[in-house]
């Protein structure tokens, strides 16, 4: 014998199945969704993919010649990820907003974190989570031909007829792979080319079902419920997301258990919350919750007893973890109960800050009332937006003042103004019996300090003081001597504006309801 | 219905076309035939010859040293050369007695002659079992008539012929039971008659149509002795599969067989049984599958044991077209043992030489990604153990965890888990690396 031969520990054969065919068999099923959504939106929607993918995979590439590391890139998982990534966005977007969430979830959510297998959740639901939250405007807006219009489920929960069979077959509003028929094909396929093991899509789902059927308004509704199956991702997110093998429990029984946790939180955020990225949250929280079912779902081998070792039972139930939730089960029934205790309190104070500020904007009253016409107005408006020239102006409250002989000195109409800058603005005003303003008083004012907060000043609010005209104009560029124009807070035109057209609809308001 | 298989386990390719049809040949040895002392489990065997000695076939050449251990037995006449360390197929050394065969195989006073089992007392049978020197043919090599005298032998209600044979390209145990199905049931008749009230049951996968329809014919008179089909499916040949499918019953951690009740014996066990009790033979040859897609000509041989592995090539034309293959092993590609040269004599419990072109674990080695944590290797855990977490806590150096959370330590290494992962990730290894080292901190 010349030579020595390889020695090696067995097995000495290996299955033909790698890293790199697993990807790639998801990638070949997620190509059907991926051509209904570019057949649906236009060369655009393919313009997205490309991008997603070349992003998330030049990322990767820079990433580990930057640091590096061996090349992982024919692995193919950086792919799926942008494929995955650019399925969950609405055709319409502007192309760098795949390349913003690939580079996010490939650097941040899966490098960072040591690459292929050590990411914490599932990069692509991650960089579409991100994109959410900071391109809210461009990401939930879903147009199609032109016109931004509502998702299935937006008219769904609007009570606007739907047609669930477009919702399932993708040709809904929607995102690029939002054809449920073609996904659930995919992820069929998927499963009998061995890529994925059914118990996280069958449990997903039927748990999903389970939970809008028993708390969805339309209950065990067949049609609703194929409309739920249909529309907001829910196929996507069992068969290709919730799969995701590095951020899912690696034995059978925590996979189920797993798939029930994000049917359930699908299910809630769908019926309670905000619907349309229902599926999104309840996949990355549960993609949190991996380490803990591993650890509580290790079965016990095949002829074994469970071992009577103090320690292992003692790591089998989280005690830190059950510590945690007491300790934070206390604390929150100890603030609730401090909020009951001083709840009478604090509607004290607010009644008499309300009061302090009636008083301030109609000095002449002595006291209020309320005034059975005006209340009745406020009645018929049901909530809704006052008049049409106010902007998103809401009448509260208005009250009628009497001075000491018992003589109307004016009313106070209290007006929340949803325009401003930062949410919403509450303002009391005051108005004579002739229709003079007799002063505003602001009891919510939340804006940028410096800026919107500076029309709490006085030199803001006198502006409107004693002044009788129908209508206030704002002058943006200030140094106005007309008396119904109000010189706007420089910087700050929104929340002025805001104030203005508040005051408006207040005068409007009286107006049309003193006699 | 009986059950079919077991849970988890894997499907390597056979490759036991190759092979599976081709009837054994009589291999005679041509160079000096060595002894390995170290054939079975337990300590070794002392050697009762001396360098210079005659020795001739039959003739027992070294003795069991202690309850678990086996007798030794030549299986060729001529003169003992020496007694020395020789090379085994694990790549370290055992005291070996070599001998120098005269080629005349003379063979040693009683051997052939035809016995009557019946007329035994079961201490006879054992007697005889143990003197023959014959140990688990399967691969573990534990001395059988230790196995064959549990403590408490009328509780035992199965004996199983194992003949699953679930390696890849292995088909020794196939042809035997195809070319000497009355005598494999002679065996267990054999067997039967030390366990009153058991049954007996002889287990083939169903790859193997064949061998299934041999042993049925030749146990149909028999009503105490049944064929039992199983899946083909690896690792369906280990103990635990055998009796999770025939009795339902688990093994628990510290229990062998006889404890729930079964006594499990590859069939080419059960044969050598036979042959001892019934015709006085000693063990000196067995069924060896000479496979793989780098030799010339796939065979099954009949050989002795003692032969040098290098003739085993030989026998089978060398070779394949002349070039070098990148891997040797003793036994097939799952649980075998790869060789550095071919230097080792066939032990008792050797079943095979596989050689393999290409070595699919320095591809492996290549493919290797981190780990997906994809859940394969739970999946196909025969026992139900969890490799992934296993090898975590492993490399973490959390034995603690790997043992009593995990329990690390009920690992057969089968290596179905390395088999199935896509990661290609060396997980046997570190499981047999991390018992070791557990096991060794343990006696300290």
């Amino acid at each position: 014998m010349s030579r020595l031969y390889n020695i090696s520990s067995s097995p000495h054969v290996r299955s033909r199945l790698t890293t790199g065919e697993i990807m790639y068999k998801v990638i070949l099923c997620l190509l059907p969704a991926a051509a209904v959504g570019v057949w649906r939106h236009g060369l655009h929607a393919l313009l997205i993919i490309a991008a997603a993918v070349a992003a998330a995979m030049l990322t990767e590439f820079a990433f580990e010649r930057a640091t590096g590391r061996p090349d992982t890139l024919k692995d193919g998982s950086a792919a799926v990820t942008g494929l995955l990534l650019a399925l969950c966005l609405p055709a319409g977007v502007p192309l760098y907003v795949p390349v913003v969430g690939s580079v996010f979830a490939i650097l941040f959510v899966k490098c960072f974190f040591g690459g292929l297998g050590h990411n914490f959740m599932n990069p692509a639901l991650a960089g579409r989570c991100f994109l959410l939250i900071s391109f809210s405007g461009i990401v939930a807006n879903y147009t199609s031909d032109g016109f931004s219009s509502a998702t299935p489920l937006a008219d769904l929960a609007a009570g606007n007829p739907v047609n669930a069979l477009d919702a399932f077959l993708g040709l809904s509003n929607g995102v690029i792979g939002s054809s449920a028929l073609a996904l659930l094909a995919g992820g069929v396929i998927l499963w009998l080319l061995g890529g994925i093991t059914l118990e996280i899509p069958a449990a997903t789902l039927l748990s999903f079902c389970l939970f809008v059927g028993l708390f969805g308004e339309q209950g065990f509704d067949s049609g609703t419920l194929f409309l739920h199956l249909s529309a907001g991702g829910i196929v996507m997110g069992a068969f290709f997301m919730a799969t995701d093998p590095v951020t899912s429990p690696v034995t059978s029984g925590g996979q189920i258990l797993y798939g029930i946790l994000i049917g359930l939180l699908g299910g809630m955020f769908r019926v309670f919350g905000s619907s349309a990225d229902s599926v999104s949250y309840a996949i990355i929280i549960a993609n949190m919750f991996t380490p803990l079912i591993d650890e509580i779902s290790v079965p016990v081998p095949f002829g074994c007893r469970k071992q009577k070792d103090p320690s292992a039972k003692r790591s089998l139930i989280p005690v830190s973890a059950v510590i945690l939730c007491v300790i934070t089960l206390i604390a929150g029934v100890c603030l609730s109960g401090v909020y009951e205790m001083t709840k009478d309190i604090i509607a004290e104070q607010q009644l008499a800050a309300k009061i302090a500020s009636y008083k301030e904007v109609c000095p002449d009253a002595e006291e209020f009332a309320s005034d059975a016409g005006m209340d009745a107005a406020i009645a018929a408006l049901d909530g809704e937006v006052y008049g049409v020239d106010f902007g998103r102006s809401y009448i509260n409250e208005a009250v009628v003042g009497t001075d000491a002989s018992g003589n109307t000195a004016g009313y106070v109409i209290s007006v929340t103004s949803r325009d401003a800058y930062d949410g919403s603005l509450t303002l009391s005003v005051g108005v004579s019996a002739d229709g003079t303003v007799s002063g505003i008083a602001f009891t919510e004012l939340n804006e940028t300090a410096g800026m919107g907060m500076l029309c709490g000043e006085d030199a803001f609010k006198d502006q409107f003081k004693g002044v009788n005209v129908e209508r206030f104009t704002l002058n943006k560029a200030g140094g106005s001597s007309a008396d119904d124009e109000i010189d706007s807070v420089s910087g700050a035109s929104t929340t002025s504006g805001a104030v203005v057209n508040a005051v408006n609809a207040a005068l409007d308001f009286c107006a049309a309801n003193v006699k | 219905m009986y059950k079919k298989t077991f849970h988890g386990g894997a499907h390597p390719q056979g490759g036991k076309q190759l092979a599976r049809d081709i009837p054994f040949r009589t291999w005679l040895p041509k160079q000096d035939l060595v002894f390995h002392l170290n054939q079975h489990i337990g300590k070794p065997a002392k050697p009762v010859v001396q360098k210079g000695d005659a020795v001739l076939a039959g003739q027992v050449i070294a003795e069991a040293d202690g309850f678990v251990s086996a007798n030794v037995v030549c299986s060729c006449s001529g003169r003992v050369k020496a007694v020395e360390k020789r090379r085994n197929v694990l790549g370290t050394t055992d005291l070996s007695i070599v001998v120098e065969n005269d080629g005349q195989y003379t063979l040693a006073d009683g051997i052939g002659e035809e016995t009557d089992y019946t007329a035994l007392s079961g201490k006879e049978i054992l007697d005889r079992i143990k003197a023959a020197g014959i140990v688990g043919l399967g691969g573990a090599g534990f001395p059988t008539h230790v196995k064959l005298a549990p403590k408490k032998p009328e509780e035992i209600r199965y004996v199983i012929a194992n003949g699953a044979e679930c390696e890849p390209y292995i088909c020794c145990d196939d042809q035997l039971m195809r070319t000497f199905p009355e005598e494999i049931v002679g065996g267990m008749k054999v067997m039967l008659s030390l366990f009153p009230a058991a049954e007996g049951v002889i287990l083939i996968e169903e790859n193997k149509p064949e061998a299934i329809a041999a042993m049925e014919r030749a146990c149909s008179g028999e009503p105490n002795i049944r064929v039992h089909r199983v899946k083909a499916k690896y690792p369906q040949g280990s103990e635990r599969s055998v009796m999770s499918v025939v009795a339902g019953k688990h093994i628990r951690l510290g229990m062998l067989p006889a404890d729930v009740g079964c006594v499990v014996d590859n069939v080419a066990t059960v044969r050598a049984v036979y042959r001892t009790v019934c015709k006085s033979e000693p063990l000196m040859e067995r069924g060896f599958t000479v496979s793989g897609d780098g030799v010339e000509t796939p065979c099954n041989l009949m050989v002795k044991i003692g032969t040098c592995f290098e003739e085993m090539l030989e026998a089978a034309g060398g070779f394949k077209g002349g070039e070098e293959p990148e891997k040797l092993l003793c036994g097939g590609p799952m649980m075998g043992f790869a060789m550095a040269d071919l230097e080792a004599a066939v032990c008792k419990n050797n079943n095979a030489l596989t050689v393999l072109r290409k070595d699919p674990v320095a591809e492996a080695h290549r493919q290797m990604t981190s780990c997906l944590r994809c859940g394969r290797c739970n999946q196909a855990c025969p026992l139900g153990l969890t490799p992934q977490m296993m090898s975590v806590a492993a490399q973490r150096g959390d034995y603690e965890r790997y043992e009593k959370k995990l329990y690390g330590l009920e690992c057969v290494a089968c290596g179905t888990c390395t088999f199935v992962c896509p990661a290609k990730r060396p997980l046997m290894q570190l499981f047999k690396q991390t018992k070791a080292e557990i096991m060794a901190a343990k006696r300290k």
